[in-house]
């Protein structure tokens, strides 16, 4: 259990990780320049996905977050 | 003269504050409306949404100001939880429940909203929703769980009883209301009925859930209007709100005491009658 916990914690931290980069480049590129396989590519568009770019930064934050406490130091019950 | 007067600002501002808590559609009634009165107004110009955002922010701030208290509690609770590394105590739980509830209404929101407003833009559409949001809050009474019988306050009830997993389901449910006819505050009512709320726990869970995604939907448009797309439209839209942020603040207050005692039964009466009838009344 403790393991399978730990392999989840860390797919939290690189889907988080991977969910920030895909923010940065919704930002940063316009829809013709997105890789094709991103929801919102576009031909010659020169359109901003800004809140694709909110959407993939929310859920990046939200993986950190479930990283954050499942790697807290352990409480033991109170006696 | 501006694309929406003064009056019709008003009047539009007025029925977004009620109907944008009331379970029946916030979005269905400011497309309806116009056409029923023979108003050139439709929801997809672009000073109609501008208008829309002055309204959204109004009925934001009146439900943070309403639920002030909670919010400051849940806030504290957030970063206690952050800081020990756990969700120890029910404020931080609600807190997070309210987080886990955002994400999938803040996404669909966020990358179908454009896309739905063009595809059901029209008032025929939205009538025929509209009554389907009368069969959906019939559907969620006849479905509900009972709620536990408990003497804890009312944020701890909601943190006791609303699991994670129905925390996603009741904000998903919310993108429902991206189609005009659907009430955001209807399913989000109906999904914490589901998960075994009472009425009045499942009604302040929605308010709760909606504060954050009316605010920051209208915050987020809010450079439009500010931008040449106001032109136009400022005056009527600080009127709007003004009246919004009036009738939402009644509208709080009302169903916070009706739900203690009664259902969302009277609400899928009025959704289907009405819906119904501008259905056939657009149709003929």
């Amino acid at each position: 259990m403790a393991q399978y916990r730990k392999q989840l914690v860390w797919l939290a931290i690189v889907l988080g990780v991977l969910l920030i980069v895909v923010a940065a480049i919704y930002w940063a590129e316009p829809a013709r320049s997105l890789p094709s396989f991103f929801p919102g590519h576009e031909n010659g568009s020169t359109h901003h996905h800004v809140k694709h770019g909110i959407a993939a930064f929310l859920v990046g934050l939200a993986c950190f977050a479930f990283a954050w406490f499942n790697t807290g130091p352990k409480k033991t019950a109170a006696a | 003269m501006g694309p929406i007067t003064y009056f019709q600002g008003a009047i539009l501002g007025l029925l977004q504050g009620v109907t944008e808590l009331f379970p029946v559609s916030s979005l269905g009634h400011s497309v309806i409306l116009p056409r029923l009165v023979g108003w050139n107004i439709h929801q997809n110009d672009a000073y109609f949404l501008t208008f829309l955002v002055a309204t959204h922010i109004a009925t934001a701030l009146v439900l943070l100001g309403f639920f002030w208290r909670d919010w400051w509690r849940i806030l504290k609770g957030l970063g206690r939880s952050l800081r020990d590394r756990e969700i120890a105590d029910p404020d931080a739980r609600l807190g997070w429940l309210i987080v886990v509830g955002s994400i999938p209404a803040g996404i669909l929101g966020l990358t179908l909203e454009s896309a739905l407003r063009r595809v059901f833009a029209s008032a025929e559409s939205a009538a025929i929703f509209l009554a389907l949001n009368g069969v959906l809050l019939f559907g969620a009474e006849m479905l509900r769980r009972r709620a536990p019988q408990t003497s804890d306050d009312d944020d701890t009830r909601i943190a006791r009883t609303v699991s994670w997993r129905g925390a996603f389901t009741v904000g998903a449910a919310q993108a429902i209301a991206l189609v005009p006819g659907f009430s955001r505050s209807g399913a989000s009512m109906g999904g914490g009925l589901l998960v075994g709320l009472s009425h009045k726990d499942a009604a302040r869970f929605a308010f709760l859930l909606a504060t954050p995604i009316i605010l920051a939907a209208g915050i987020l448009k809010l450079p439009e209007l500010a931008g040449p797309q106001g032109n136009g439209v400022r005056g009527p839209a600080a009127v709007g709100a003004a009246c919004a942020a009036v009738t939402a603040w009644i509208s709080v207050r009302f169903l916070m005491r009706y739900f203690e005692t009664q259902t969302l039964t009277p609400f899928a009466v009025y959704c289907l009658c009405a819906g119904t009838a501008c259905a056939i009344y657009f149709a003929v």
